[in-house]
């Protein structure tokens, strides 16, 4: 059952004012989604239940800085999930990687933009990667939906890391140009 | 192509993609956390690219994380000794379907009406965690629906409701069923008392206090508080 866009508005600007019966409703409506999304990141079922309460923690905490005017209430706690369950899979795979600072990667030119953009509500996304080669595409979704790192994508592309992160800093340019309004 | 508005470079849009698709390792993360706070464009920026990317995350197919993890959250953030259980964990463990919707909805049994009025809810626990009753009220309907959980009274006693605005006397609601839930239509020269009332359990003889006025114990009470 989806929960209204509203009712979600309604309820995080309550929870900001620090009232709990909102937050056990914004708990009960969320919960779900936002512990898929730490354990589709984090694959790991208990450290997944961490994760959520930890999200939870942060949400009580920081209701107050949710931009209504840029983000749906959904999207941000969806955000507020994905962030702290990639900060425990970089804690977790910090040996592994040792990237630059971003100042150090030359400034990526965008490639031509060639992207015919759907104007369909909330989809825009699907066809701006649509509009990007189907392996760059890819190594974008590979990083939302299951948490690669660089490292990682370097070795599923089979390209040097830094190669993989001009790509996907040039994808990711691409990508604001097609999504800007 | 960088918005003329604003103070960013394509570098800093890139990095703020970067961060909200996670590939940056964790130093360079914890950078542009820092950087969040203190550059609100950076943040809309941020903010911009999570709302871009999350149609990505409907693939991600909901599931319902154990009730402890809420009992922990609670226990947290505000301290309740284990064992008292808030009305939402209680109605979860109840139902096994109460964290996939609003707690509300599903205490009405029924989706919420399509402008439903405003919501108070109430859960009193009695101080040995014995006897538990959740209260919600409508205000557009003007129903109490209440719901009893725990220990029944004493044999031959029955508990009643009571309905408490500021410094007036208590007024009574009525008799509580032992166990489940019922409706309680508030009588409407009550439904003004109703807003940021507490609502109080005592045990009374069978059938209710014979004198109007509360005569037996608490058993226990909460404030109404609007969701």
């Amino acid at each position: 059952m989806a929960v209204q866009t509203e009712e979600l508005a309604g309820l995080l600007a309550r929870v900001a004012l620090k009232d709990r019966a909102a937050f056990a409703a914004l708990y009960s409506a969320l919960s779900p989604k936002l512990f898929a999304i730490c354990l589709r990141l984090l694959k790991d079922r208990r450290e997944a239940e961490d994760a959520l309460q930890e999200v939870f923690v942060k949400i009580w905490n920081n209701a107050d800085r949710y931009l209504p005017d840029v983000a749906s209430p959904a999207a941000w706690m969806n955000a507020v999930a994905r962030n702290h369950a990639i900060d425990r899979l970089r804690a977790r795979r910090n040996a592994a990687v040792g990237l630059e600072a971003a100042d150090a990667v030359p400034d990526p030119t965008p490639g031509p933009e060639a992207a015919a953009i759907t104007r369909s509500e909330g989809r825009r996304i699907e066809a701006c990667l649509d509009a990007l080669e189907p392996a760059r595409a890819e190594a974008v979704r590979r990083a939302y939906v299951e948490g690669d790192s660089y490292q990682e994508l370097a070795e599923r592309f089979a390209v040097p890391l830094n190669t993989m992160r001009s790509w996907l800093r040039r994808s990711l340019l691409q990508l604001r140009e097609c999504l800007s309004p | 192509m960088t918005d003329p508005r604003s103070p960013l470079t394509d570098d800093d849009i890139a990095l703020a993609g970067e961060y909200v698709l996670g590939t940056l390792d964790l130093a360079t993360r914890q950078d542009v956390t820092r950087r969040i706070h203190v550059d609100a464009d950076f943040a809309r920026e941020v903010a911009r690219w999570e709302t871009h990317f999350d149609p990505l995350a409907d693939e991600v197919r909901p599931i319902t994380p154990p009730a402890r993890v809420w009992t922990d959250v609670e226990r947290r953030l505000f301290g309740l000794p284990a064992g008292k259980i808030s009305v939402w964990g209680w109605f979860a463990g109840a139902s096994g379907l109460a964290t996939a919707v609003l707690a509300a909805v599903l205490w009405l049994g029924q989706p919420l009406p399509p402008a439903p009025g405003p919501l108070w809810i109430s859960d009193m626990v009695s101080e040995d965690g014995s006897v538990r009753l959740a209260a919600l009220y409508d205000e557009a309907s003007g129903e109490m629906r209440v719901s009893m959980g725990g220990a029944a009274p004493a044999e031959g006693r029955d508990f009643e409701l009571w309905l408490i605005q500021g410094d007036g006397a208590p007024i009574s609601l009525g008799v509580m069923p032992h166990q489940g839930q019922a409706a309680m239509p508030i009588p409407a020269n009550l439904t003004a008392l109703v807003a940021n009332a507490t609502l109080a359990i005592t045990e009374e003889p069978a059938g209710g206090s014979p004198t109007g006025v509360a005569t037996g114990p608490l058993v226990a009470a909460a404030a109404l508080r609007r969701i």
